[in-house]
């Protein structure tokens, strides 16, 4: 379990996510998942907490390296690792179909319903909405499952992903 | 038409130039046709580690400014005919060159060598840039600390957006001793990270310190551990089908012999 460093407003700002920007280096012959309209429902409303949802999610299909970001309103699925030096930032949630080491933040439009999960969850830093945490010091241990991050209770706990137990956030 | 391979790493001191050298000198004991492209201007190094620095009349920026022909510029190697080496200017800085005139370079290389080996200078700016302009291929050296395998990571990355697909990876310093104790990153936890096919594993040997400073490679050392490892990756490069060298085997018998000379003593 990771224990949080920091809640309370970020000391960084992400705007709405229609002003989300992409810095992701990709190639000519990939689509550019931010103009692309992404996978599912292109739909926006309210969410629980009063912030804009969006449901789209992108769909990323390669290793996302050090130094390369991908910023996107809606949910992110990746398949493939990210490497350490790598950030995710989505609206939703994150799932990495592969080794999360870089860091990952979900629900950076404010919405603390959101989850990251991994096969093999060992982020540089994981951040959900307005909390910011890392791995303690020291302590390298490497998962051998996939795990789930989510808030509960005002504190980002990280567990066993359990397909059926998993309640997803309500949207 | 050649192949323009260019050898990168993002980080400074893993071996760059040093795989350069031994791949090109590697590649001429094969019998190919050969030149050495060393595009890290102001820090010009690969003519010292190929031993023909005194030779240097015109230089890469002579080329792209169009102060001489890319012919006068081309030094012949004093061991192989077919090896050739274009140095980079040291009076200038990379801004000299640009990535477009390096690709009508490595145009025109490519039309009289079988390979085209660039040395990529350290870093992801202006001198990257220009190095891997004009290449098909990338080879990319990391050494097993994380901050190198961090910076192979960003590089392959760079390479993989400017459409330079499927690099390959060099572990240069290995040491078995330090991987079998876990002291030193191994290589599959390496290839786990960059996810790139491996070219070849060279061991840590002190004969590369020797062979850099003499400007003799150590590809041609037949007692060489690391030019044995580069004479099988030029191998490689060619398209032969060469099984990695037995670092751990190697490291038995080595450890054996030092036992034996321990009891002797």
């Amino acid at each position: 379990m990771i224990s949080p460093q920091q809640s309370g407003q970020p000391s960084w700002q992400i705007g709405a996510p229609e002003e989300f920007s992409s810095s992701l280096h990709l190639s000519k012959s990939q689509p550019d998942p931010l103009r692309s309209e992404g996978i599912g429902r292109e739909r926006k409303e309210q969410g629980p907490n009063g912030v804009a949802m969006d449901y789209r999610t992108v769909l990323i299909q390669r290793t996302v390296r050090s130094g390369q970001s991908i910023r996107y309103p809606g949910n992110v699925v990746i398949m493939g690792d990210v490497n350490p030096g790598a950030e995710i930032i989505a609206g939703g949630n994150i799932i990495v179909m592969g080794n999360l080491r870089g860091m990952a933040h979900a629900g950076a439009s404010g919405n603390q319903n959101s989850v990251v999960a991994a096969f093999r969850l060992q982020p540089t830093q994981l951040r959900i909405a307005d909390h910011i945490t890392r791995a303690p010091d020291g302590e390298s241990v490497k998962p051998d499952q996939p795990e789930i991050a989510r808030i509960q209770n005002g504190v980002v706990v990280i567990e066993r992903y359990q397909p059926n137990s998993l309640r997803f956030p309500a949207f | 038409m050649g192949e323009v391979i260019v050898v990168t790493s993002g980080k400074g001191g893993v071996g760059k130039t040093t795989t350069t050298a031994n791949i090109g000198t590697g590649l001429a004991l094969l019998g190919h046709k050969v030149v050495l492209v060393d595009t890290d201007i102001g820090l010009r190094n690969l003519d010292v580690v190929m031993g023909l620095e005194n030779r240097i009349v015109y230089d890469i920026v002579d080329v792209t400014s169009g102060s001489c022909r890319l012919k006068q510029a081309l030094i012949k190697d004093k061991r192989f005919e077919d090896l050739f080496l274009l140095p980079a200017a040291q009076t200038k800085d990379k801004t000299a060159v640009s990535p477009q005139q390096m690709v009508e370079l490595c145009q025109q290389l490519k039309a009289d060598f079988d390979y085209v080996i660039i040395d990529c200078p350290a870093g992801i700016e202006q001198g990257f840039k220009n190095a891997i302009a004009g290449a098909e291929k990338a080879i990319v050296v990391t050494t097993p600390e994380v901050a190198a395998v961090r910076d192979a990571d960003r590089v392959i990355g760079l390479l993989e957006a400017a459409e330079l697909r499927e690099p390959k990876l060099i572990i240069n310093r290995i040491r078995p001793s330090m991987v079998k104790k876990g002291d030193m990153m191994d290589i599959d936890d390496m290839i786990d990270i960059l996810a790139i096919g491996l070219l070849g594993v060279v061991p840590e040997d002190e004969h590369i310190v020797i062979s850099t400073n003499r400007g003799e490679p150590a590809v041609l050392d037949k007692a060489s551990r690391a030019g044995e490892a580069y004479r099988n990756i030029s191998r490689r490069i060619a398209g032969e089908d060469v099984p990695l060298m037995d670092l751990e085997a190697n490291e038995g018998l080595m450890g054996r012999l030092r036992r034996l000379m321990g009891l002797a003593r």
